[in-house]
């Protein structure tokens, strides 16, 4: 019963997602969000048998096709599991439609997906990180509009967490997981330094720091060598100073990066480097390799993305010393707890070009649902569709992580993902020499708001 | 370059040096400080091979850390496996086979040809041609990726072999057309006057007389074109999209998860992937480097 | 035109352009492979560069013509670095030139001696060549992390815990870091080049010189090294050329970091291009690679000709 509170506080929780759109008119939506969560409650408890009777009733109708997908669910990622299983389900449930689906590793499949935009060239169904890398590509009118398909699901699906796939009110995208930053804590160390929980405010959490230090322990694993694990940790210092709502304007440019507290927000993060809390080698080293030092026992705190929690879950050894939290707040009169950095970003699209796009789009959106499903089962991140069935067996930091999502009031996408190509790689840029004490919060917040178009 | 007598004189040179011109008279001292030096740079280029094989057999724990460069505690033969069974990797291997010798077979052909309309047949703009087809010994690959990509898609001509085959014996062509003409100048122009005199056309004295000369080339080409393609990655991750056709590089590649990786399997595929290069390598390597030399010293 | 000629120098002259048309077909199709192969796959391209280098492109919207904007662009925005990957590409070509193409020399000066074992070395030397730069790049990470790294645990171990660093992430030491795995893998393929050329100088040649009273030093440097000059030419070229398109061992190494002083000309390419949406300014660096590449090899080419003459 516990794990049915979850979910419906999970969802509830959800529905207030202050997710701000990419395209220019969405802005509304973030605003509209907040009343939709009164009536979510009721919902998530209907959600469960029309997952089941809307498959079979939209099955197997029309003549055979064959649809092509490419996705970076490669054999090593942990999200390959969820995909298989989504993918069996759906080869029974649509005996007409083939799918031929690849995978490729996440570099290069930046690279790939965005050569066969140029050249018309796009599998039927792809996936894609929402925002601006999919804002791009509608910009150029290569993706098929999901509205049509979307009413069937509007049930299963919150239109909420469309606000990231969403572009002059239209819809594009079909959300899988969400993940949201977490401060994950090695308890065994904390316990050395004299703490049985992570430290709820900001000043106990630096005097824990401390504390740490003393005891020889390094407190942060950071890789320096792969910039967005900097950001997980800087995103979440200058939101808990400056606000979600603050630091949203900012991302999506409706505000200006020359903000005074902004740039109080970057130097307190740079305090926290100049203290020596973070490990001195992790600007060499990748996010790989620092988080095996995380699970070695060399780092108390890893900050990172929830998505962490199947490969932790997955080391018994590891696992009980696990926990996952939220970054106390540093300045209370602008920030508050709930406020998250995170939302979902992984999504399927269907091409414009593609020959069947009709019917493309109903299966993406129910293959979406299954692979959504079987990632939260296998604790990958969090449903951005409603839960269906029995989720009882999910770890225990996936649970954890939905209880604060239950709780969350606001969230802010991904620095690097909300922002166009060009601009997120100024932004890592600057964000890089932050951290290596390179420019200072003045320097970053002027530089930006120049560079910056 | 080379000096045709000099060529011919090398067999004999040889033995006669053999009493005078060697490291035997060398003062003993310096002789030891050689092989002291020696030794040391040859177990430096033999580490890695030791590293990549260790690698492959060790789990994440000791890749990451406990045991870096030691015997792996546990042999995981089992990364093999994996490799063989998830990685798929017999088939790319396979691919790569296919690709690589086809591409070869493809740029050694259009070289011949170029290069016999190049050398053996008089022409005003001959020189200017060769000058033209030896830019693409200094074309970046990289750098003509995306306008590739477009032309092959308009001609409907992604996942293929000869997708990738093609663009590589282009790639290739430059550095074949040069070892080409070293070899073919040393072909004495007095065959293909007695040719003529026979009544032999070009295409005849093409075929039957220069060809078969060239037999001593193939092998030095295709050294030089196995090492560019062999290893690509770029073209055959953009330009192939199913893994029916995908070479090793990009299956390597598509072993490391974008959230997880499990090292373990990636280094049995990298094994995969290279030992049988150096097994070939070893047992051929006489041949193989009199091939590069030849191709050095007519190039 | 040639019925105002005389009868017997029409048909002669007849006769030759016939020969001379046949001649010409036969040059035509002759080439005619590897000129599709190369103008399309190689040319078309570049041509394909140059225009949308003139263009603000993301590479699959409209895109705006701006000239040479770009250009300028390149050199005149600091964020775009590619003076700082100029300068990394040309300071690995220096010491591909200075350090290993010496150490190349050496080793083939070595071996063209009639060592013992003198194939078996040759063979092991060539080996890094084969072995592709991913591995070698994995292989050197490993040497250089900071914290189980063979490289940082060797100077604790000699006491010179001093001189330890976070090597490929920090600023003082990252381009060494990346030239040194650089210059060492390809030792064994200019070694393997210039072997080839050593044992081509002619014995009686060296035998005359020791005859005279030179030492086997005075031999390699007054007779073999001038004899080999063309190929230690093709050397140099490849060695710069190769510097200027590197790629592989920086995104392995460093990523361009920290704080992009690695990039390459390569790597910002495909940065430009992939991470950034932008294509037209991706071409114009292309355009710029192309350019530098082939004015290169010119200027070495003349430079070696200078010295000879």
């Amino acid at each position: 019963m516990k794990m049915k509170r979850v979910v419906s506080t999970l969802l509830a929780g959800a529905m207030v997602l202050s997710l701000t759109a990419c395209g220019s008119t969405a802005a509304p939506a973030a605003d509209t969000a907040a009343p939709a969560a009164d009536t979510a409650a009721p919902a998530a408890d209907t959600a469960a048998p029309a997952a089941d009777t809307a498959a079979t009733d939209t099955a197997s109708a029309g003549e055979p096709i064959t649809l092509n997908m490419w996705c970076i669910a490669t054999e090593s990622d942990s999200n390959r599991h969820s995909y298989e299983e989504a993918i069996k389900e759906m080869e029974a449930e649509f005996p007409d439609v083939t799918l031929n689906w690849e995978a490729f590793e996440n570099q290069s499949y930046k690279t790939k997906i965005k050569a066969a935009v140029s050249a018309d060239e796009m599998p039927d169904i792809f996936f894609t990180w929402s925002c601006a890398f999919l804002g791009d590509f509608v910009d150029a009118g290569k993706v098929y509009c999901l509205d049509d398909a979307y009413q069937n699901y509007k049930d299963e699906l919150p239109e909420v967490m469309l606000g990231n796939s969403t572009y002059d009110g239209k819809h594009y995208g079909v959300p899988l997981t969400m993940n949201i930053v977490g401060l994950f804590a090695n308890m065994d160390l904390l316990k050395e330094a004299g703490y049985d929980e992570v430290p709820g405010t900001y000043e106990d959490f630096i005097a824990c720091c401390d504390a740490l230090k003393a005891k020889g322990i390094i407190p942060f694993g950071c890789a320096g060598k792969e910039t967005w694990c900097v950001t997980e940790y800087l995103e979440s210092v200058i939101e808990k100073s400056v606000g979600a709502d603050t630091l949203n304007d900012i991302f999506l440019g409706r505000a200006t990066w020359n903000n005074a507290d902004v740039g109080a927000a970057v130097d307190t993060f740079q305090s926290l480097v100049n203290n020596g809390y973070f490990d001195p080698s992790g600007i060499g080293l990748t996010n790989d390799e620092v988080k095996a030092n995380f699970m070695a026992g060399k780092y108390a705190f890893y900050m990172n993305g929830t998505w962490n929690c199947a490969d932790f879950a997955a080391n018994e050894e590891f696992f009980p010393k696990v926990k996952v939290s939220e970054f106390p707040v540093i300045n209370a009169d602008k920030a508050s707890l709930g406020q998250l950095i995170g939302g979902p970003s992984d999504t399927l699209a269907v091409a414009a070009s593609s020959p069947n796009a009709e019917r493309a789009a109903e299966y993406t959106f129910e293959l979406g649902k299954r692979i959504c499903h079987y990632g939260y089962l296998d604790g990958c991140g969090l449903p951005a569709w409603t839960p269906y069935g029995d989720t009882s067996s999910i770890n225990g930091l996936t649970q954890a992580v939905s209880e604060i999502c239950a709780n969350a009031d606001s969230y802010v996408l991904f620095g690097d993902t909300a922002m166009s190509a060009d601009d997120a790689n100024t932004y890592l840029s600057y964000v890089d020499q932050v951290y290596g004490c390179q420019v200072d919060g003045t320097q970053f917040i002027e530089g930006l708001a120049n560079d910056i178009r | 370059m080379a000096d045709k007598n000099r060529v011919k004189k090398k067999a004999s040179a040889y033995e006669y040096q053999e009493i005078e011109y060697n490291i035997k008279q060398t003062n003993p001292v310096v002789k030891v400080f050689i092989y002291i030096f020696l030794i040391i740079w040859a177990v430096i280029n033999i580490f890695p091979i030791y590293f990549m094989f260790t690698f492959s057999l060790k789990s994440n724990d000791e890749i990451f850390g406990e045991n870096i460069i030691g015997l792996p505690r546990n042999w995981l033969w089992s990364n093999y496996v994996s490799a063989m069974n998830t990685g798929n990797m017999g088939r790319y291997f396979l691919n790569s086979l296919i690709v690589t010798i086809a591409a070869i077979a493809i740029s050694i052909m259009a070289a011949l040809m170029a290069t016999y309309a190049l050398t053996r047949i008089k022409w005003r703009a001959s020189k200017l041609m060769n000058s033209f087809l030896m830019l693409g010994l200094t074309i970046p690959l990289q750098a003509s990726i995306v306008p590739v990509y477009v032309i092959l898609s308009k001609a409907h001509w992604l996942n293929k072999y000869s997708t990738l085959i093609i663009p590589y014996s282009a790639f290739t062509l430059s550095m074949s057309i040069l070892i080409c003409t070293g070899f073919m100048v040393d072909i004495p122009y007095d065959l293909d006057e007695s040719a003529r005199i026979d009544g032999c056309g070009l295409w005849r004295t093409f075929f039957s007389i220069i060809l078969p000369l060239m037999k001593p080339a193939l092998s030095t080409i295709g050294i030089y074109a196995y090492l560019q393609c062999w290893n690509e990655f770029m073209f055959a991750n953009v330009f192939i999209s199913d893994s029916a056709h995908r070479t090793l590089p990009v299956g390597i590649k598509a072993l490391s998860g974008a959230y997880t990786t499990d090292w373990g399997p990636i280094g049995a595929a990298l094994v995969i992937a290279t030992f049988p290069t150096l097994i070939v390598y070893i047992f051929l390597s006489r041949k193989i480097q009199e091939s590069f030399i030849a191709g050095a010293v007519k190039g | 035109m040639a019925d105002n000629n005389a009868i017997t120098v029409n048909s002669i002259k007849r006769d030759k352009v016939k020969e001379n048309i046949g001649k010409g077909v036969t040059i035509f199709l002759f080439l005619l492979p590897a000129l599709l192969l190369f103008v399309g796959i190689l040319i078309a391209p570049i041509i394909i560069s140059v225009y949308r280098s003139m263009y603000d492109w993301n590479g699959f919207s409209e895109g705006t013509f701006i000239g040479f904007s770009n250009y300028k662009e390149l050199f005149t925005n600091g964020s775009i670095k590619f003076l700082v990957s100029l300068k990394n590409a040309l300071w690995i070509a220096f010491f591909s030139v200075f350090v290993q193409l010496p150490l190349s020399l050496f080793l083939a000066l070595l071996l063209g001696r009639k060592v013992k074992g003198e194939r078996t070395f040759l063979s092991i030397f060539f080996m890094p060549v084969l072995i592709s730069t991913v591995v070698i790049g994995q292989l050197w990470l490993k040497i250089y992390n900071p914290d189980y790294g063979l490289l940082n645990r060797f100077l604790d171990a000699v006491h010179l815990g001093n001189l330890k660093h976070v090597w490929v992430g920090e600023v003082s030491t990252a381009l060494g870091s990346i030239i040194v795995p650089t210059v060492w893998q390809y030792i064994g393929y200019h070694m393997l080049l210039m072997y080839a050329g050593v044992k081509g100088v002619s014995m009686d040649l060296r035998e005359a010189a020791m005859l005279d009273g030179a030492t086997k030093w005075q031999v390699d440097r007054y007779v073999v090294i001038p004899m080999i000059k063309p190929i230690i030419r093709v050397s140099v070229i490849f060695a710069v050329t190769g510097s200027l398109k590197s790629y592989d061992m920086v995104r392995i190494l460093t990523e361009g970091g920290p704080f992009q002083t690695t990039e390459v000309p390569s790597t910002l390419l495909e940065n430009m291009l992939f991470l950034r949406n932008r294509y037209g300014m991706g071409s114009t660096i292309s355009v710029m690679l192309i350019v530098l590449c082939f004015a290169f090899a010119l200027a070495i080419t003349a430079a070696f000709r200078e010295e000879e003459a």
